[in-house]
């Protein structure tokens, strides 16, 4: 019977229907003409400040007379490069981590877990921040920053999978009859894992690509002249009044990207879920 | 036997305060740089700058104006701003009320919005009006607040002149930053609240009253709706963390002077006590709302109010 | 009984809830910014960010000389030109250790009671005071003793000669009953205006006082308002909510401000003073063939003409034209890239591919995260990699930017002098035994030559002859280019037309507030306010 809640009592999410498929094409899309990108990011004209949209530049041009298009498209390279990193590190981190105080558990697990506590406790944005006032600006110490911080939701999601994994019955049955940790872990865990973190890295990515964002629009990100979307708003807030086309451009670009993903990332948990709970 | 809860839930937090100051005390002194080379400028003569930080107490060793710190909190004194020399709690009360104010609109916001857009969507679950809502949900949780801020100054503020730029003053001025900050919450918000009042209306009780010959309104107002609000509270404590973060953007776009901007200015002045009277702040702010989220739980819920009592 | 329990925790939450709904709405209530008192017709002046305090014995920052400049009065203040003129003293005799200073009679601090000799000497003993903690204390250090005969005239008498004693003499003087041992703030002056009120968030109320003999301001009160949005700055000016703002609107607003509001944009060439540091200690920056490249390749018109949009003038050395001390001469770099590559070959350094990509060699440069700054950056950026030098940038705050620099981690860096004033920094900066921690000389720039002219200026009083070892110093330093000049910026006042009587100084003093008024247009409440308060003297 079809209704609102899944056959084992959960309630469905809202079916995130052909919405996905779009999220796809948008993000292909960036992704794609972020590499075929004809224009120069780079060149200055210092003549031309501040232009609006033009048949030669689009989007307008900057304040040191950059092409913005150009500069919105490399700036999905960096972005998405910085968010991808940051998620490899982050899920690597609390695999390692997480795995580790799962399975031995005692001090250990209360140790991991407490710094975990503590972590969360303090807005993450604040955390970034000293600690990239600390090692410097530079697109390594920004992925590092976050890394240090992210690596926490998913050494949760570890452990709570191994231990949920340990008091089921099954597994006791499995070493009374003999079978060794590692083959329980090969065929029940990490099938169960790959499907979770994919889902967490997917919204990981996002998430990282605000943080960045959000730690170059406070000037503490990506140095000069690497374009970053929010060091392009950052650099747009003085010329609001004069030249609103530097704000418009860089916000609607990361809104859909980042849309984009949540989008893919709301899929892959449908799939994931209807797939878990057969 | 609230009193007991209170307790139980107050206890094991406070401990984790106080693990928290001297980790920002020594992180803060590895960050490099000195407070008086920001005061003074690079104008100041190294003799005046030698001058201002033998005045400040800043030459002595780290590990004693740790001891001064802690000893000074414990006379509950947060020390005094090395810029502004000013005392800290001074600073800290007089910005939070800003930062409590954006919050405390951004949620009023969040959840005017999302409550009835759940609901709506829950009502009739798989229509357009679903769909199409719950689009718009994951549009407004998706976008960062340092993007919408921006484009939200451009359009109202700017271009149509209905709200004022930035700053703080009356409801006009709070209307763009409350809507920076609350627009990501009120989507995360709207998809919980649909799921909730999903699975509340497929519950039993629900049936039951349905056979009684209730409304479907009325069903759905009354009785699925105060079973949903219970993981609404705990989204909104859960969400504190994302509130918070997102109040040191909004504050530094709209230059409202709260304690999330005076944060990041003091760390980027090295005002040692202002940065960590912030947190102490922030991390009370925390176990306030998270305690009263719990409470409110409590309440709400019996079940969970009468864990711990003997059977009579 | 459990349902007993029940009721008696829904009572109590019902009562609580208005409780707490009180406090919310009186936290809000108290949330709503108090309005500040100021009387109809003051003039609003913007400014960015507050000054950190207005206590004369410890603000350092501009903004805190600015508003200290309309509060208190010093010995001496100085001209457009930075010389001392009188202000508190009418006269004074200058030995090389003796001051002598004879005070104007008839000043009265804003707490009523008349200013004498007895203050100003307890002003300065509490600045010499290490307990006071005050960073001028070191600029007065000199002093041995001060005595008071009577109650006009006080005697400085200094431990050695110090020719820049003068220059100090502009601190602010504070009534001596008020002050007391340790930091404590004293914001009680004798200037024309008194201290009204200070909300380090919303702004800063000064409110007028009565001067000896006609020298009453005209303006029935000065607001500084704080508003850190520069676009909210530039909007507030065109709807007349700011009427004055300084250094302080973004050049490329200037052009909407003149084209949007009623205001009128004034610009006097200033002091500050914009400029490229090196570390000579580098192998490569210790050859002055690869200095006199960078010089080459900055195309300092460019800049100024589109990033300032002509607010700059291009810099020969640190002393402005209007200074006293200032010497033209010397070397002058114009925008030669050509000339640039021709001496980075000469000096060793080819380009291994032409035109191409790939540099002479990098260097890091290291900046401040303010905007501004990080767009020059770019352009250097760019401008250099067009003769071959690739430069890699960095953005810090203050803070750690100013670590790095003092601890000689750095290649490259780009700041700006504010307010120079006193020639006597040329020692600190370029003085051979002056790298820190003891003084500025970051670069490590040392020449036997410039260290004895440095050390003949400390020991002169004689001011033509200080003027003449100044020119050659700065000769020497167009030479050898341990840093290479910039631009000096103008003083960039934008205000509303209503203002008369303001003008600008090179330093950005807002002295002549002292004798500013507001016409009135068309604003009949304003005008009422400005007949009230019409000057007293014919």
């Amino acid at each position: 019977m079809r209704g609102p809640v899944s056959a084992d009592g959960a309630p469905r999410r809202p079916r995130s229907g052909p919405w996905w498929a779009t999220g796809l094409a948008l993000l292909a899309l960036v992704l794609l003409a972020s590499f075929m990108a004809r224009g120069d990011p780079f060149t200055q004209r210092l003549e031309e400040d501040l232009r609006p949209p033009s048949r030669e530049h689009p989007l307008g041009q900057d304040k040191l007379g950059r092409d913005v298009l150009s500069r919105l498209l490399y700036g999905a390279r960096v972005s998405l490069g910085v968010g991808i990193s940051v998620v490899l590190i982050s899920a690597t981190l609390g695999l390692a981590l997480g795995g580790v105080a799962g399975t031995v558990g005692g001090r250990t697990d209360r140790i991991v877990m407490g710094v975990v506590d503590v972590l969360l406790a303090f807005p993450g944005l604040l955390l970034a921040i000293a600690v990239v006032a600390a090692l410097g600006p530079g697109v390594t110490n920004v992925v590092l920053s976050l890394s240090l911080l992210g690596w926490t939701g998913y050494a949760r999601l570890v452990r709570g999978q191994i231990l949920s994994l340990r008091e089921r019955e099954f597994v006791a049955a499995a070493r009374a009859l003999g079978a060794r940790p590692v083959r329980i872990a090969a065929r029940h865990l990490i099938p169960n894992l790959a499907g979770l973190l994919t889902v967490q890295a997917t919204f990981g990515i996002a998430g990282a690509i605000v943080a960045e964002g959000s730690l170059s629009f406070l000037g503490l990100g990506v140095p000069a002249p690497l374009p970053s979307w929010g060091g392009m708003l950052a650099d747009a807030r003085p010329y609001l009044l004069i030249a609103p086309h530097l704000t418009i451009a860089p916000a609607a670009v990361i809104a859909f990207t980042v849309l984009a993903i949540n989008l893919l990332g709301d899929h892959l948990r449908d799939r994931w879920e209807r797939a878990s709970s057969r | 036997m609230i009193l007991r809860l209170l307790l139980r839930r107050c206890v094991p937090v406070l401990p984790r305060l106080f693990a928290v100051a001297p980790l920002v005390f020594f992180f803060l002194h590895l960050v490099p740089g000195d407070p008086v080379d920001v005061m003074l400028g690079e104008s100041a003569l190294p003799a005046d700058k030698e001058a201002l930080r033998l005045s400040l107490g800043l030459d002595r060793p780290v590990g004693e104006r740790y001891f001064h710190y802690l000893a000074s909190l414990t006379r509950g004194d947060l020390g005094e701003s090395i810029g502004l020399r000013a005392p800290v709690w001074r600073l800290v009360a007089s910005r939070y009320p800003a930062t409590l104010e954006l919050a405390a609109a951004a949620i009023v916001i969040a959840v005017s919005v999302a409550l009835p857009l759940g609901i709506i969507a829950a009502a009739r679950p798989g229509s357009l009006l679903d769909r199409a809502s719950m689009a718009a949900a994951l549009f407004g949780a998706s976008v960062p607040s340092f993007a919408l801020g921006p484009v939200l100054i451009v359009v109202f503020a700017i271009s149509l002149g209905w709200a004022p730029v930035s700053g703080r003053g009356g409801a006009a001025h709070l209307a763009l930053p409350a809507l920076t900050l609350g627009v990501g919450m009120a989507g995360i918000l709207s998809r919980i609240t649909r799921a909730s009042v999903l699975e509340a209306l497929a519950g039993d009780y629900i049936r039951t009253a349905r056979a009684k010959g209730l409304g479907r309104w009325r069903v759905l107002t009354v009785h699925a709706l105060r079973n949903a609000l219970l993981p609404v509270i705990t989204v909104i404590s859960l969400q504190l963390g994302a509130l918070l973060a997102g109040t040191i953007i909004t504050e530094t776009i709209f230059a409202w002077p709260g304690l999330g901007r005076l944060t990041v200015d003091a760390i980027a002045a090295r005002d040692y006590p202002v940065v960590q009277g912030c947190i102490l702040a922030i991390g009370a702010g925390y176990v306030v709302v998270n305690t009263a989220a719990d409470l409110l739980y409590a309440l709400a819920d019996p079940r969970i109010r009468h864990e711990g009592t003997r059977e009579r | 009984m459990a349902c007993a329990q029940y009721q008696r925790i829904r009572r109590s939450v019902n009562e609580f809830r208005p409780a707490l709904g009180v406090l919310m709405l009186t936290s809000a209530v108290a949330c709503a910014a108090p309005p500040p008192l100021a009387p109809l017709g003051s003039l609003v002046v913007g400014l960015e960010a507050a000054p950190t305090t207005l206590d004369p014995r410890y603000g350092t920052d501009e903004k805190a000389s600015l508003i200290g400049d309309l509060l208190y009065r010093g010995l001496t203040r100085l001209d457009r030109h930075g010389n001392p003129v009188p202000d508190l003293a009418i006269s004074w005799d200058a030995e090389p250790t003796r001051y002598v200073f004879r005070l104007r009679s008839g000043h009265v601090f804003h707490d009523g009671s008349a200013v004498s000799a007895a203050d100003v000497r307890a002003t300065y003993e509490s600045v010499l005071d290490p307990a006071t903690g005050s960073p001028k204390r070191e600029s007065i250090a000199a002093i041995e003793r001060i005595e008071t005969p009577d109650d006009h005239t006080v005697i400085f008498t200094l431990r050695e000669p110090f020719a820049s004693f003068l220059d100090a003499t502009g601190l602010g003087i504070l009534p001596g009953r008020q002050l007391r041992p340790g930091r404590r703030e004293v914001t009680v002056g004798c200037g024309p205006f008194r201290l009204a009120s200070f909300e380090r968030d919303t702004a800063i109320v000064l409110l007028p006082t009565v001067q000896p003999a006609g020298d009453a301001p005209r303006l029935p009160g000065v607001v500084f308002k704080i508003v850190p949005d520069d676009t909210v700055r530039a909007l507030e000016l065109s709807r007349g909510m700011l009427h004055l703002v300084q250094n302080a609107i973004d050049p490329d607003m200037l052009g909407w401000l003149a084209r949007n509001g009623d205001v009128l944009v004034e610009s006097v060439p200033g002091t500050t003073f914009h400029y490229i540091g090196l570390n000579l200690r580098d192998p490569r920056l210790g050859i002055l063939a690869v200095r006199q490249a960078i010089a080459h390749a900055i195309d300092r018109p460019a800049i100024i003409r589109h990033l300032l949009k002509n607010h700059g003038e291009p810099a020969t050395g640190l002393l402005s034209p209007q200074h006293w001390a200032y010497a033209p001469g010397g070397p002058r770099y114009g925008y030669d890239p050509a000339r640039a590559r021709a001496l980075l070959d000469a000096a060793g350094f080819p380009d291994p591919d032409g035109p191409g990509p790939q540099p002479r060699f990098r260097l890091l440069y290291k900046g401040s995260s303010v905007q501004a700054r990080r767009r020059l950056a770019e352009v250097l950026q760019e401008q250099l990699a067009r003769v071959g030098i690739a430069l890699d940038l960095r953005s810090y705050e203050w803070g750690t930017l100013y670590a790095d620099i003092r601890r000689g981690s750095f290649q490259v860096y780009a700041l700006a002098w504010v307010g120079v004033s006193d020639p006597d920094i040329y020692y600190s900066l370029f003085h051979s035994a002056m790298t820190p921690p003891r003084g500025n000389n970051r670069g490590g720039f040392a020449d036997a030559g410039v260290d004895a002219l440095l050390e003949a200026t400390r020991r002169t009083p004689d001011r033509d002859r200080r003027a003449e070892l100044y020119r050659e110093i700065q000769g020497a330093l167009a030479s050898q280019l341990p840093i290479i000049p910039l631009w000096w910026a103008p003083n960039v006042a934008v205000h509303t037309t209503r203002l008369r009587g303001f003008e600008p100084q090179p330093q950005g003093s807002l002295l002549s507030l002292r004798r500013a008024w507001l016409d009135p247009g068309t604003d009949p409440a304003a005008a009422d306010a400005l007949a009230r308060r019409a000057p007293t003297k014919g």
